[in-house]
């Protein structure tokens, strides 16, 4: 640089952040090199220990994204980003993205007007960049029932994964990424043509989110309950392989209850304030002045987003699964739990705590939930979290029934709920055959529970011997895109 | 193939032990484990057919994974001597989760070329490998 700009120094320092990334992962590097591996098969070996493999994991609710080898993703953001139409904006906003853009390099911001031209939408990534309130942004997501919808948010995720949060060239690495196991052909091509096409990733690999988790708990064939945040997947794997016919979702994941646990509070008079609606200050030591901001442009989808921040934390911090089925006259009189909001109004939480973890297991019980209605039309056909079980179990092969009774796996952020895994197993038991020997297993670190795909992958990459099995550029270059049905089956 | 395999190789020797087990039945049983070293799986032990089944579980370590084979004799309800061999994947709950990743994407691949199992068996804990319920499978 001839002479350094007052705007450039938002740039020069995520260069400096970038050789620190650097220098951390040549740490890595040394540690892991065990013995030269590359004179063993005689194959074309990617990555290897030469350069890391990144591992990402895109899931309804969060993205998970990091180096493979390591013991938890380095990134974990929301999947989904803000949206602001541009068309139809006039000169003034574009002076005014002009000086945002410094700032925007840091918050992990794609301008798409370049090379999109059906809408031209600026997106928001990271929770940095959606945590703060901006007028006529729009919360978008691009998954719809486990299923990618949106490519181009997508693609900014990616983006903001690689270049934003893990600081690498993706053209360097090669990419592990986790996907769910009702995958169809035409998503995995497309997963590949992207990667391939528009990073220029030197090898992928796709790996099935249930395969993962239970080969990470030591597993060749179980049953993977997998609570994420936007549904509830069971699948059957057996030696690896997992059964699509048994495979069953449901819409009732973690954002499913913090919804209830959403619509409930406001059945009871309580609102939750988003962070952006007020102003907090501290007028005397220990007193503190709440002020109300009024934001008309703001859409409702942000506020809700906003919103649903709060709730889950509250789901998190107070719910616990009821060890019986929930019924309301039975819990009307157990002790309220205190929580405070951000503005500073404490809230007592009762029945709700248990209500809310209790609709896993019974879905029919959120239709009691004022607000609820519009679930009334799905309902019938969501079963809870047991009849799940059993019925895919019971689509299985007669002869690993009963080794899959006993390796039942939970996973994914939702499975963290305190009691969850208790309760199941004790529903299961009462429903279940006699003679099957019931066994329900989660890891009991938190962490592990809920990365488990994460990680399961992170492990794989990172193997000596698995460097053969990468789907590699050449071979796209050669075969084609619809080789990655062979080569990650 | 199975989705997410590790690619790891078979020794030679693992598939020439077992040969010896399921046809001269020189051993009771064989222990393997992966050698990451060499990325291979490579026999770690073996027991001689006088052996017992309370020698094989102690030859397994309490936060290692590994793999197993064990000819087991048993006497049918029609008083018929009879033998079957077993696959064990021994995968307790306390080893790392590496150890547990390594093995279970590494197992279909070496159970195939181990041609003559006829029953296998995932255990975390020894509970899940008890004698009974190793009985209770072979008849």
């Amino acid at each position: 640089m001839p002479f350094s700009l007052p705007w450039n120094k938002g740039k020069e320092r995520e260069g400096e952040k970038r050789r620190r990334g650097k220098k951390k992962r040549a740490k890595w590097k040394r540690r892991t090199k065990i013995a030269p591996r590359a004179f063993i098969y005689p194959v074309v070996m990617y990555g290897g220990d030469e350069v890391s493999a990144i591992v990402l994991d895109l899931g309804s609710h969060t993205c998970k994204a990091g180096y493979a080898g390591e013991d938890a993703p380095k990134a974990v953001f929301p999947s989904v980003v803000g949206s602001i139409d541009q068309t139809g904006i006039t000169d003034d906003v574009k002076s005014e993205r002009d000086m945002e853009s410094v700032s925007d390099s840091k918050n992990g911001v794609r301008s798409f007007d370049s090379d999109k031209t059906k809408a031209k939408c600026k997106l928001y990534v990271g929770s940095q960049a959606l945590g703060y309130r901006r007028d006529h942004m729009e919360v978008l997501s691009p998954i719809k029932d486990g299923v990618i919808v949106d490519w181009d948010i997508v693609d900014s995720i990616w983006d903001h994964a690689f270049r934003d949060r893990l600081l690498i060239d993706p053209t360097e690495h090669p990419m592990l990424l986790a996907e769910p196991s009702f995958n169809s052909p035409q998503q995995r091509e497309r997963t590949a043509e992207l990667m391939f096409e528009k990073y220029k990733v030197p090898a992928l690999f796709l790996a099935k989110n249930a395969v993962l988790t239970s080969f990470a708990s030591g597993r060749a064939t179980s049953l993977v309950v997998d609570s994420g945040g936007g549904s509830t997947t069971v699948a059957p794997v057996h030696d690896g392989y997992v059964l699509q016919k048994a495979v069953l979702t449901s819409p009732i994941g973690g954002e499913f209850l913090t919804e209830c646990m959403m619509k409930s509070l406001e059945s009871k008079g309580i609102t939750i304030k988003p962070r952006y609606a007020f102003k907090r200050k501290e007028i005397r030591p220990g007193e503190f002045q709440t002020v109300d901001l009024d934001f008309p442009n703001t859409t409702e989808s942000y506020r809700l987003y906003s919103q649903r921040v709060i709730a889950s934390d509250i789901k998190e911090s107070v719910c616990r699964a009821p060890d019986t089925a929930f019924d309301e006259s039975g819990y009307a009189n157990i002790p309220m739990t205190p929580y405070e909001l951000p503005d500073g109004q404490i809230i007592e939480i009762g029945a709700d705590r248990f209500k809310t973890p209790d609709i896993l297991f019974n879905p029919s019980l959120a239709l009691r939930i004022p607000g609820m209605e519009s679930f009334a039309d799905s309902a019938p056909s969501v079963r809870g979290l047991p009849q799940m079980v059993i019925e895919s179990i019971n689509k299985c092969d007669v002869d690993i029934r009963r080794e899959l009774f006993s390796s039942i796996l939970l996973a994914g952020g939702t499975a963290s709920m305190q009691q969850l895994k208790e309760r199941l197993e004790k529903d299961l038991i009462e429903e279940s055959p006699q003679a099957a020997r019931v066994k329900v297993l989660a890891s009991g670190n938190a962490t592990e529970r809920r990365f488990s795909v994460w990680i399961g992958g992170s492990i794989l990459a990172s193997l000596g011997s698995f460097q053969q099995m990468w789907f590699s550029k050449a071979e796209f270059e050669e075969h084609g895109t619809s080789y990655i049905q062979r080569k990650c089956p | 193939m199975a989705n997410s395999a590790s690619g790891m190789a078979v020794n030679d020797e693992c598939k020439l032990k077992f040969l010896e087990l399921k046809t001269k039945r020189n051993y009771r049983f064989i222990v393997f484990k992966i050698d990451e070293r060499i990325q291979q799986v490579t026999v770690e032990r073996f027991g001689l057919p006088e052996e017992s089944y309370e020698d094989f579980t102690a030859c397994l370590p309490a936060n290692e994974c590994r793999y197993a084979v064990f000819d087991f004799d048993f006497t049918t309800d029609e008083n018929c001597q009879k033998s079957k061999i077993f696959f064990i994947a021994w995968a307790p709950d306390t080893s790392r989760v590496r150890s547990k990743m390594l093995y279970a994407s590494s197992k279909d691949r070496f159970k195939r070329e181990l041609d003559g199992i006829q029953v296998e068996l995932q255990a975390t804990d020894p509970s899940e490998m008890s004698l009974d319920i190793v009985k209770g499978r072979a008849i």
